[in-house]
């Protein structure tokens, strides 16, 4: 069956890309990467942020390639290389990605929420009004979504200057000296940037949604490379901040630098901080949602409207299962693993996969 | 339809916020804590929790709770039985730990501050000459211990001699491997008066020493990158200046040929305050630049040798050291007991008297 084209009204301007990237890459991980990067890479784990966000580069690069090719999204490219059936049962795999990665970042959010907030915080209430909020914002639309992402990011981004305030305290021979760990350190450091990077490779999704799709390419990379800075600031005032052993302890480095924050008319800033970053991970949930139920309007030819309401409707029921840190680590870590695996290893492997089927179809 | 949805999301999204509430009326906040042990038992501490009840005449009451207990939550939770109203953490300014407490190591006492989220980093730790519940025993200004002592130590970090402190910086240096802690130390003089009698040098989490009063200015010359503070010059008998210092650097340098000697670089910018000797002329600057800069170079070699001796290393030579040399952070932990006896120091010292005051 061929692809429906999108009708012009439904796509959005190519610097939107940016905006989408962005957003949906800020997520959970940001709150407590660190301590991750730091154990494997200590001093140079801000080297080992640069080298993951660098080497994402060239996979965007071959994600565009795929799409150009192909004049289409993933499942496109899956027939493409794939024939019709085969071809879809590999799109469907990633229905249940991007699942677990809405459910992870729910139950990390939610996590957050219930040690430094609320206690009490019944995890499926919580999720419910979360799920129809994000319901009510797909039933608008994928230009919703995005308006949603560009929110998600302009809004809170008042956030990344509090991360000042730890500057005065911070160390410089903390970070000294460079280069002092092995290159196998700092790449494996690199290595669990995963969970923290992902969401660059939405585009894969929503390339026929793009108007002048190579008008978003530099978009896309600038994105990117904005992400890769903004994590790598972070990374280092951090290791600057926090003494290694300290940091190793710190689930949540982030938040604790804001426990230094302090305002004349606001005691504790990281309330503040953790209430705006609902909606910092709104963005996240709804892409990954909207992905879900896309994905099975092409494969099932599900309605997208019920597409939603059954991968929300799992999430509410997943979620349950998760009731301590122990297993929210290990949902974290598999979705960090699953990120891994998709963008360095099924990506490269797709690219070459469509590179010579463009060849054989040529000939 | 739409319009449906959305009344359903606001009613769900308002019935779950119904959380746990804290009406700050409602609540006791407490604001500043002492501990001491109890004598001949170092499994039992005495506490002390200080809560400030604002009077509706803009008055500050204090208002004390004591209890005993085996670790500190142990105490919050009988204390918790003699208050009225639920006691949160959320608004603590100082901590004191007494001083058989701070022999004995303060580190599980700590722990509950790192725990526990609703506790910020900025408050104060400090330890007390005698019982640390004497300290909070009296009543000090009209706005209440715990901000009386607060800002007592607050601006005797931003314009006399105590170095930068607070629960971030001790909690980052007791866990760094080339630094030690330290903590001001407090000292009730009478009913009514507290002053900070020095700092407290800790090895771990015990302390092992205490620094007295007129060490600190060049303690804290050693420790912070940049201070400022105010130190006495005696240039003969008659002559006694006072140089309030306005601006000063510190640098430590450990070249990579010598490994084993530690140079610590100091400028200081400063102004006469008091002088008793007559008129300031270029020469009597001078010469009290001079002075200073032996006097400077003198105090801190003794500070260095004593940290040297005493195997710790508040100033965190041990940083400065990992950070030049490569790969002593591989050696591991024993940097302090091989490798810091055998470093040799050096001080060098440049004051430059910029004002001698609006009177020649």
């Amino acid at each position: 069956m061929p692809e429906q084209p999108i009708a012009d009204k439904f796509k959005i301007s190519p610097f939107l890309v940016l905006y989408m990237i962005m957003s949906m890459q800020i997520g959970i991980g940001v709150l407590g990467y660190q301590r991750i990067i730091v154990a494997e890479a200590k001093n140079d784990a801000w080297i080992s942020v640069l080298v993951a966000g660098f080497a994402l580069q060239f996979i965007l690069w071959m994600i565009y390639k795929i799409n150009e090719t192909v004049n289409g999204d993933i499942v496109t490219a899956h027939i493409y290389v794939a024939g019709n059936f085969v071809g879809k049962l590999l799109s469907s795999i990633f229905i249940i990605y991007y699942f677990i990665l809405s459910l992870t970042v729910q139950r990390s959010y939610l996590e957050v929420i219930q040690v430094w907030m609320f206690p009490k915080m019944s995890i499926f209430w919580y999720t419910l009004a979360y799920m129809i909020l994000c319901i009510y914002i797909i039933y608008g639309g994928f230009r919703t979504v995005v308006g949603i992402a560009f929110f998600g990011l302009v809004l809170p981004s008042y956030l990344f200057p509090i991360f000042g305030f730890s500057l005065s305290l911070g160390e410089v021979n903390h970070l000294l000296p460079i280069f002092e760990q092995s290159i196998k350190d700092i790449l494996l450091g690199a290595y669990k940037m995963s969970l923290t990077f992902i969401g660059f490779e939405v585009v894969l999704f929503f390339y026929p949604f793009i108007k002048e799709p190579k008008k978003s390419k530099k978009w896309a990379h600038l994105g990117l490379l904005l992400t890769t800075l903004i994590y790598t600031c972070i990374m280092i005032i951090t290791i600057t901040y926090f003494s290694m052993d300290l940091l190793a302890k710190s689930i949540w480095a982030s938040l604790s630098m804001w426990k230094i924050v302090n305002f004349p008319f606001v005691e504790r800033f990281e309330y503040i901080g953790i209430a705006t970053w609902s909606l910092v991970i709104l963005p996240n949930i709804c892409i990954a949602l909207w992905i879900s139920s896309r994905l099975m309007k092409r494969i099932f030819n599900l309605q997208q409207k019920k597409g939603v309401i059954f991968i929300a409707m799992a999430t509410l029921f997943a979620i349950n299962f998760f009731p301590t840190r122990v297993e929210v680590n290990l949902l974290n870590n598999l979705t960090a693993k699953a990120g891994f695996v998709f963008t360095f290893i099924y990506i490269p492997l797709l690219f070459i996969a469509v590179m010579i089927a463009k060849k054989v179809k040529k000939t | 339809m739409s319009y449906r949805s959305l009344c359903i999301a606001m009613v769900i999204l308002f019935l779950s916020g119904c959380v746990d509430k804290s009406i700050i009326d409602d609540i006791n906040i407490q604001s500043a804590v002492a501990i001491d042990q109890i004598e001949g038992d170092p499994e039992k501490i005495k506490g002390m929790i200080l809560i400030q009840n604002y009077l509706p005449d803009q008055a500050v009451e204090n208002i004390r709770f004591t209890s005993t207990g085996k670790i500190r939550r142990d105490l919050l939770l009988n204390i918790q039985k003699k208050s009225s109203q639920p006691i949160v953490v959320g608004g603590l300014m100082v901590t004191i730990f007494g001083d058989k407490i701070s022999d004995y190591g303060i580190a599980e006492y700590v722990d509950v501050y790192m725990r526990e989220s609703s506790v910020g980093t900025r408050n104060y730790l400090a330890t007390s000459k005698s019982s640390a519940i004497g300290i909070l025993a009296g009543e000090y200004g009209p706005r209440g211990n715990a901000t009386y002592l607060r800002n007592l130590i607050e601006h005797n970090i931003e314009h006399r001699d105590v170095p930068k402190t607070n629960l971030h910086i001790f909690l980052r240096d007791y866990y760094s491997r080339g630094k030690d802690p330290y903590l001001p130390e407090i000292n009730g003089v009478s009913k009514d008066e507290v002053e900070i009698s020095g700092i407290s040098l800790f090895k771990g989490d015990k302390e092992i020493d205490v620094l007295p009063k007129n060490k600190m200015f060049y303690f804290k010359l050693l420790v912070d990158n940049y201070s400022n503070g105010n130190f006495l010059v005696t240039l003969d008998k008659h002559k006694t200046a006072m140089v309030k210092s306005i601006k000063s650097k510190r640098k430590i340098k450990i070249s990579k040929d010598h490994p084993n000697k530690v140079t610590f670089e100091i400028h200081i910018n400063g102004v006469v305050t008091e002088y008793t000797g007559g008129k300031v002329t270029e020469k009597v600057s001078k010469e009290i630049e001079k002075e200073l800069e032996k006097k400077v170079n003198d105090e801190c070699m003794k500070l260095l040798t004593q940290f040297q001796e005493q195997q710790i290393d508040p100033i965190g030579i041990g940083l400065a050291y990992k950070a030049n040399i490569r790969g002593t952070a591989k050696k591991g932990k024993n940097w302090i007991g091989e490798e810091y006896p055998t470093l040799s120091f050096d001080v060098k010292t440049k004051i430059d008297i910029r004002e001698s005051g609006v009177i020649e």
